[in-house]
């Protein structure tokens, strides 16, 4: 007995204090009759009142009272939620019992309240203290655009503090408004407010004042406010045209071969069909002969002619219609549109112009190193690709050891260098050296070297791909406005390409080797007789070819897979951008990487489903333009420019 | 006293004795005469490996003698592979879907039937229409001619756009291989018209002689081929025999040279190119119906730079090199890559030929290169020279 007085006690203590007037059962209490049988005209004093109290447990209290959840104690005149048989405690949530129908009252709201529910709720949302819980329900709006969020939403950009999340607000209000406002001027002013707006969601509210349907009819509608006529042939097929004759039952559908067919095969007879035998219907004239025979006699609906079918067209006006019925709002709507459009246009050309260019610093990347070795020592090396590879393989294994990104990807970018500086002097002094003489061969002996390599890439990596994960803050993209943006690894990529061209330009023109390097290309007896070893100048070169190579290798694996046969992908373009540009010249594979880099991006936006055929036309318009520049786009002029 | 073609080129008449010693070996040990001794995927084989050395030959003539090293002429050896296998597959879903249409109660109307074979055959791709360049696919003649005129016209045009303006040397087997890579690319794609990445396939079956054995038709195909190669080997001996040949080498040795001699060094190498790409063509329009099927990976640019390799490796300028060459590394290849080839146990390592054939072939690929220019084909010289 004593037990139960303490349990009793201590349940009275932790209760909320009843002195304490904010507990949301007392502002339920205080309105008691209208929660249970709420009017849609009462319903609002005791909304204004849950708003005006700023409980938090408020909102789960009206998403219940939505959901037909609430019930009322008959004891003692206490709400509850009742949930799955059980009762909850409206401010701590916590059950406090079992549903018993008998002793309970359902509050039951009608539609019209549990609209005024649903708004209060928004807005109760949308002035929530948390911005988290601002935005979601800002992007709960902006997913269902509905007509009754409009007042609550506008009502909470006041008071909103964060600037971003205003604006946005502000935005979905003038969206919702152009879409749901009573007055012809107003939707007017909220669209005009809404040209010069790029983003998706805008455009789609635009289309949506813009939505059309097709009609059809003898005479073009007054009542109606048509887009724009259809001329048959022109904006719609003749076949079309007809369909919809069909579907407004102004005319009579058309008999399909198949429907002929089938007609015939349920009126065979005895091996014949009206006066024509089965065996001759292998025809379609035959068989549209038997069918008439089949419609003469009433046993199939007849076949429309070719001349009743384009004098039902002809007889007809095409239109589409806005659903819209008022002009004046669609004008508006149309001109925004327009607008928009030639900004999204104009946007769209620069940000193909940016992934253009960050796919020629790629192509620069993986060609400079090949351009080297080719136009210094007139050597083609089809184990470049491999030495890219390598490189990427490297920081792979890098990030195996090291496991932060950002220190994994220093470390990667020197050794990829060193090592493919290795493997490239090892492969010069050993096979190269020799092919001095045959540089077709050496196209040959490399290609061995490249499939040895491959292979072995796979015995030792297997042949699935492997990550090479971006340190965090590459991660994301730099965005311009709603249709530019460019991802910071390509950003990174671009300065990667930058500054070798910057450092390439700067070994060749102001050091010794640099100078030793030109000697050799210009002339190699000359430059011996001057005392420069061409036998040095041809190893160092063709490794720091190959080094380079593996940072390309190293750069590429960061936003593209690393694979055994990577390489491949890259070879042919990069012969490509080292034979349209011009051998020998660094600034002729800059040109090259430009041209074959934009030159691919502006082919895939004129096929932008079908990348393989952008490969093939960019590889077609390259095999003509070497027609016309055989030497490149930068050709060496003079002695050495004779090989 | 003028020396006959065949006196001047006893390596000619070796040659074809050869072969047709072998051929006919092969034939009495095959399944068809009952003997089976030789079972009937290895006459499929070995009938490939005659049409491989068939394309290798076109290959030494372009490149061993001259120069162009062409990275392009297996693309040329699978146009032919695709415009054969275009009839093959054409007339034996004509024949499946005139069967299957032959039961229903009204007989079909031909566009019906050719709705039918279009949904067979394109419907793996999405699509039932013909493409414009099945127009011919109905007829065997007009389609065998495609097998010569296309690759023919291609090369034609491309040779004639690469040559007159002198790309030479390393620069047109880059150009010779963006072709190829251009091509494999266009035909990977779905709406290429023929069949994607699936390629066409079934094409073992000859329409007209399904109730033949496989076998029969092996052994067929097997001679065919043998046929093509002698003759193939006799037209490009005597090409590269006379006055044309010494110019062709000349070539190769030295283009400016003999342009300044007056020959029109174009026109030469464009000959010499087109004609060995129609060669090729004609190899690969008997090398796929024995294969059965094909796509176009087989056309990738690999596949070509293998041809060079080949013939490299078997021995350029010299045409039984290229036979040898063929030959040896793609019965070889099978070998390792089938694994016929024993497993090496190094203890700490077991080398599997599987994975490491590939290691092997490019280094000894360099090997060659660097220390055996003259290939397998060298070692007769040796066998030669010691007669007195």
């Amino acid at each position: 007995m004593i037990r139960l007085l303490v349990l009793a006690l201590a349940l009275y203590l932790t209760a909320p204090p009843a002195g304490f007037a904010q507990s949301l059962q007392d502002v339920l209490q205080t309105h008691r009759d209208e929660v249970l049988k709420p009017g849609r005209r009462s319903v609002g004093i005791v909304l204004d009142d849950l708003v005006a109290s700023g409980l938090p447990q408020a909102l789960p209290f009206l998403e219940a009272w939505r959901d037909r959840e609430i019930v009322q104690r008959d004891s003692d005149g206490l709400f509850f939620r009742a949930r799955k048989q059980s009762l909850y405690d409206l401010d701590t949530g916590e059950v406090i019992g079992v549903f018993e129908k008998n002793n309970l009252t359902a509050s039951r709201p009608n539609g019209g309240v549990r609209r005024a529910i649903a708004n209060a709720l928004v807005q109760f949302q949308m002035s929530d203290p948390d911005i988290v819980k601002r935005r979601a329900a800002v992007d709960a709006v902006a997913r269902s655009m509905d007509a009754s969020q409009l007042e609550p939403l506008a009502a909470s950009i006041d008071a909103e503090a964060d600037a971003a999340l205003k604006a946005r607000k502000s935005r979905l209000v003038s969206m919702l408004r152009a879409l749901f406002e009573d007055t012809t001027n107003a939707r007017v002013e909220a669209i005009n407010t809404l040209a010069g707006d790029l983003s998706v969601d805008v455009r789609a509210v635009l289309n949506k004042v813009l939505a059309s349907e097709a009609g059809v009819a003898a005479k073009l509608p007054d009542n109606e406010n048509i887009a724009r006529v259809l001329e048959v042939g022109e904006d719609i097929t003749a076949e079309n045209a007809y369909a919809w004759l069909v579907e407004a039952e102004l005319a009579p559908p058309l008999v399909s071969n198949a429907q002929i067919r089938d007609a015939l095969l349920t009126n065979i007879n005895s091996g014949m069909v009206g006066t024509l035998p089965v065996a001759a219907l292998n025809t379609e004239a035959a068989r549209a002969l038997a069918y008439d025979q089949l419609a003469a006699e009433g046993l199939a609906p007849p076949r429309v002619k070719e001349a009743e079918r384009a004098n039902a067209i002809a007889e007809h006006v095409f239109y589409l219609a806005y659903t819209e019925p008022d002009p004046a709002i669609t004008d508006a709507a149309q001109k925004a549109l327009t607008a928009i459009e030639t900004k999204v246009a104009l946007s769209q050309t620069v940000d193909l112009g940016l992934d253009a260019l960050s796919l020629a610093s790629i192509y620069f990347l993986a060609a400079i190193g090949l351009a080297i070795t080719f136009g210094v020592m007139g050597v083609i090396n089809m184990a470049h690709g491999e030495f890219i590879m390598m490189g990427a393989y490297t920081g792979f294994v890098v990030q195996q050891f090291v496991p932060d990104y950002t220190v994994s990807i220093v470390v990667a970018l020197p050794l990829a260098f060193a090592i493919t500086f290795a493997a490239g002097v090892l492969m010069e002094r050993l096979v190269i050296r020799h092919l001095y003489q045959r540089p077709l061969e050496t196209l040959l002996a490399t290609f061995g070297i490249s499939i040895a390599l491959q292979q072995l890439a796979k015995n030792i990596f297997g042949t699935q791909a492997r990550p090479l994960t971006s340190p965090e803050w590459l991660d994301g993209a730099l965005a311009f406005n709603d249709v530019i943006a460019i991802s910071y690894i390509r950003i990174a990529i671009f300065a990667l390409a930058l500054m070798f061209l910057a450092l390439i330009l700067f070994v060749l023109k102001r050091t010794r080797l640099g100078l030793e390097v030109r000697a050799v290309t210009q002339n190699p007896g000359m430059a011996a007789s001057m005392g420069i070893n061409p036998d040095r100048i041809n190893m160092l070169t063709f490794g720091l070819g190959s080094g380079i190579a593996g940072i390309a290798g190293v750069a590429i694996g960061l936003y593209a897979k690393v694979t055994s046969e990577m390489g491949a992908d890259y070879i042919v373009q990069s012969f490509m951008t080292v034979v349209v540009g011009g051998v020998g010249n660094v600034w002729g594979t800059l040109a090259g990487a430009s041209m074959i880099g934009f030159l691919q991006k502006g082919i895939e936006w004129l096929y932008p489903s079908n990348t393989l055929a952008a490969q093939t036309y960019m590889i077609l318009f390259i095999i003509l333009f070497i027609q016309f520049r055989p030497k490149g786009i930068v050709a060496l002029k003079g002695r050495a420019a004779a090989d | 006293m003028r020396k006959t073609f065949l006196m001047q080129n006893p390596s000619v008449l070796w040659f074809i004795s050869l072969l047709a010693v072998f051929t006919i070996a092969v034939t009495l040990m095959s399944e068809a005469t009952g003997v089976s001794l030789i079972s009937t995927s290895f006459i499929k084989t070995l009938g490939k490996t005659l049409c491989l050395c068939l394309v290798a030959i076109a290959m030494d003539v372009v490149w061993g003698y001259c120069g162009i090293l062409s990275l392009g002429h297996f693309a040329f050896f699978g146009i032919g592979g695709y415009a054969i296998g275009m009839w093959l597959m054409y007339a034996r879903t004509e024949t499946i879907v005139a069967q299957s249409l032959a039961s229903q109660p009204i007989p079909p109307t031909s566009q019906e039937i050719s709705d039918a074979i279009g949904n067979q055959i394109f419907g793996v791709v999405g699509s039932s229409e013909f493409p414009m360049i099945w127009a011919f696919a109905d007829n065997l003649f007009l389609q065998l001619l495609m097998v010569v005129l296309v690759p023919g016209l291609l090369a034609l045009v491309f040779g004639w756009l690469a040559f007159r303006s002198r790309v030479t040397g390393v620069y047109l087997s880059i150009l010779t291989q963006a072709m190829t890579l251009a091509l494999a690319l266009y035909l990977f794609q779905n709406d290429s018209g023929l069949r994607g990445n699936n390629g066409l396939s079934g094409l073992q079956n000859i329409p007209g002689f399904e109730d033949t054995s496989q076998a029969t038709i092996s052994i067929v195909f097997f001679m065919a081929s043998a046929l093509a190669l002698g003759a193939g080997y006799v037209f490009f001996a005597w090409i590269v025999s006379g006055k044309m040949g010494s110019v062709v080498k000349g070539i190769r040795d030295n283009e400016a040279r003999v342009r300044f001699l007056g020959y029109h060094v174009e026109s030469y190498k464009l000959f010499i190119f087109t004609t060995t790409a129609v060669v090729a063509a004609i190899s690969g329009a008997l090398y796929y119906p024995q294969a059965g099927i094909i796509n176009p990976g087989e056309i990738a640019p690999i596949a070509s730079i293998y041809l060079a390799v080949w013939v490299a490796i078997g021995g350029r300028g010299r045409l039984y090199g290229a036979v040898i060459g063929a030959a040896f590394v793609s019965l070889l290849s099978s070998w390792f890559t089938g694994g016929g080839a024993p497993d090496i146990n190094l203890g700490f390592y077991t080398i599997q030929w599987t994975d490491w054939w590939l290691v092997l072939l490019g280094l000894s690929f360099v090997a060659v290169t660097l220390f055996f220019p003259k290939g397998i084909g060298g070692l007769f010289d040796y066998l030669v020279r010691k007669q007195p």
